[in-house]
């Protein structure tokens, strides 16, 4: 048994050793077949000096993707665990009977009254009209209701330039007016980049030319600086961003309006 | 030629070089994103210490008022309604087009001088810990007054201005075609305020790929601004800065129409 045993602890090595040549020379068999393939593909590089770069670029990507992912979504997720700290809401019943608390209390419901009074001052009673430049539609409100809604036409946002350097926005003023002027059969007296559009000489300023007769409507009121709101001959183009600042409406619209708005009612444009 | 062993010993000092060369760069990248985000949570507490300096309770005289009070969920509810009427009548003074977003009701509306002149749901909302749930009476003193715009970041035009030259003589004119309305740009914004927060409106229909994608975009490119800012911060050993966020889902029409609406440094009120 004991002889047994030390010739098989003797032969143990030797076997070990064999096995691990074999499995080298076969590595390297394969390895050597790789490389000959890898050559047909990219001749003059080895496989594994080839691999090892590409293992090192995919690593790269990876960290410079971890690290990415890390300061865009993880940090302001980190962020916002940080940022709490809360109120603890009570309903302290003893609280609530103090005379200090009541104070507290009537004067705030006071301080809201006063503010809520002032604010729904702003909103009148009186007619006015709200215009949609993004939407190109109008409303019509009277007594704080709706009276009428539909199309129209504002600004195109054209910008007209010249050799010369001049230059004109064609947009609608957005904000708060007052109606200033009302006109009826009005009469459209030509701006100098009206006869620049067309490629005409400008002519002097009172010049017959610059008036023009039935293109504004059967009415026009104005809100100052030029702009009017306005009929049209272009009806197909209401609903569509296309004039030169001014607001275009079809007949029937711009006839109601202009019986309910009077002049110094408010006009909102946005 | 190099005898072997020289070239094994070549082999393997390059290996141990580039060992090295990893753990060095490891421990920098580890090191730069300890002290990154460090850094970055130092920030929530330095915007709140600015807030609470700013709108935190101040003594009337030499009494400190009863602190019983703003806890009070009846005084809360209350000044919770001032707060923005405060807010809003501050910015009915202006004749400019302002902006009130409602996040209890779902509600954005567009205001000139107290009026309401256009009315857009929210679908869904979000926002900071910091605006929601932090410390009652001191984000609805802050929300007392208007917030304004410092700067904004939009997938469209304010104005889609076109730029059309002016003919030399009459044989060049051509009469203005139809305008095409048929664009469908997604919309997506991002108004900056002087204050630090940041209102991010996003259109609700994102169903299509393209709205998608360009969402995307926009989102990642908002990241890597906000992140740069703050590598830059880092870089002076500053803490960077928290920006407290609110951000809604509207319609497109109607979150286009709020961007094209509100001017560039219009004000906006908020109640939560």
């Amino acid at each position: 048994m004991g002889n047994n045993k030390i010739l098989n602890k003797g032969l143990q090595p030797d076997t070990e050793k064999s096995i691990e040549k074999n499995i080298h020379i076969r590595n390297n068999e394969i390895i050597k077949i790789i490389n000959s393939l890898w050559q047909k593909v990219r001749p003059g590089r080895s496989f594994l000096q080839d691999l090892n770069r590409h293992i090192v670029t995919i690593i790269s990507i990876l960290i410079f993707l971890f690290i990415t992912i890390f300061l865009f979504y993880f940090v302001p997720a980190l962020q916002e665990i940080a940022s709490v700290e809360k109120t603890d809401i009570t309903n302290d019943k003893e609280f609530k009977k103090e005379v200090s608390y009541k104070t507290q209390i009537s004067q705030i419901t006071r301080d809201i009254q006063h503010l809520s009074r002032k604010y729904k001052a702003y909103t009148s009673g009186q007619s006015y009209i709200v215009i949609n430049t993004s939407d190109n539609r109008f409303f019509l409100f009277r007594n704080k209701r709706i009276l009428r809604e539909g199309f129209c036409s504002s600004g195109s946002y054209t910008l007209l330039q010249t050799q010369e350097d001049k230059q004109w926005i064609f947009k609608t003023p957005k904000g708060k007016y007052r109606i200033q002027g009302k006109t009826t059969n009005p009469v459209w007296k030509k701006p100098d980049w009206a006869f620049v559009e067309e490629g005409l000489p400008i002519p002097p300023k009172d010049d017959y030319t610059r008036f023009e007769y039935g293109v504004l409507g059967d009415y026009a009121l104005s809100i100052g600086d030029g702009y009017l709101i306005h009929g049209t001959i272009y009806k197909r183009f209401l609903g569509m961003p296309v004039t030169h600042g001014c607001v275009r409406l079809n007949d029937e619209d711009l006839e109601i309006i202009f019986k309910t708005l009077s002049i110094g009612s408010k006009v909102y444009i946005f | 030629m190099l005898p072997i062993n020289s070239m094994e010993t070549e082999i393997i000092n390059d290996r141990t070089g580039r060992k090295k060369n990893f753990i060095i760069l490891t421990f920098i990248l580890s090191a730069f994103i300890i002290y990154f985000s460090i850094m970055s949570m130092i920030g929530p507490g330095r915007k709140l210490a600015q807030i609470k300096s700013e709108y935190g309770i101040k003594p009337i005289g030499n009494n400190l008022p009863d602190e019983r009070i703003f806890s009070d969920s009846t005084y809360l509810k209350l000044l919770k309604e001032k707060s923005f009427l405060q807010s809003r009548l501050a910015m009915a003074g202006t004749d400019s087009i302002y902006l009130t977003i409602n996040l209890t009701d779902s509600v954005v509306n567009i205001e000139i001088s107290g009026v309401v002149v256009h009315k857009a749901k929210i679908s869904r909302n979000s926002a900071s810990k910091m605006l929601i749930k932090g410390n009652e009476n001191l984000i609805l003193s802050m929300l007392s007054s208007p917030f304004k715009i410092s700067n904004d970041y939009s997938t469209i035009k304010k104005e889609p201005v076109m730029i059309k030259m002016a003919p030399k003589d009459t044989s060049e004119y051509k009469p203005d075609i139809m305008p095409d309305t048929s664009v469908t740009i997604p919309v997506n914004f991002i108004l900056e305020m002087t204050n630090g927060t940041r209102i991010y409106v996003y259109q609700e229909e994102n169903e299509k790929f393209f709205s998608r994608i360009k969402l995307s975009f926009f989102d990642i490119k908002e990241r890597l601004r906000d992140t740069w800012g703050s590598l830059r911060s880092l870089a002076l050993f500053k803490v960077p800065e928290y920006h407290p966020f609110i951000k809604i889902w509207l319609s497109r029409s109607d979150a286009k129409i709020i961007y094209r609406a509100i001017p560039k440094h219009g004000q906006v009120g908020i109640y939560r």
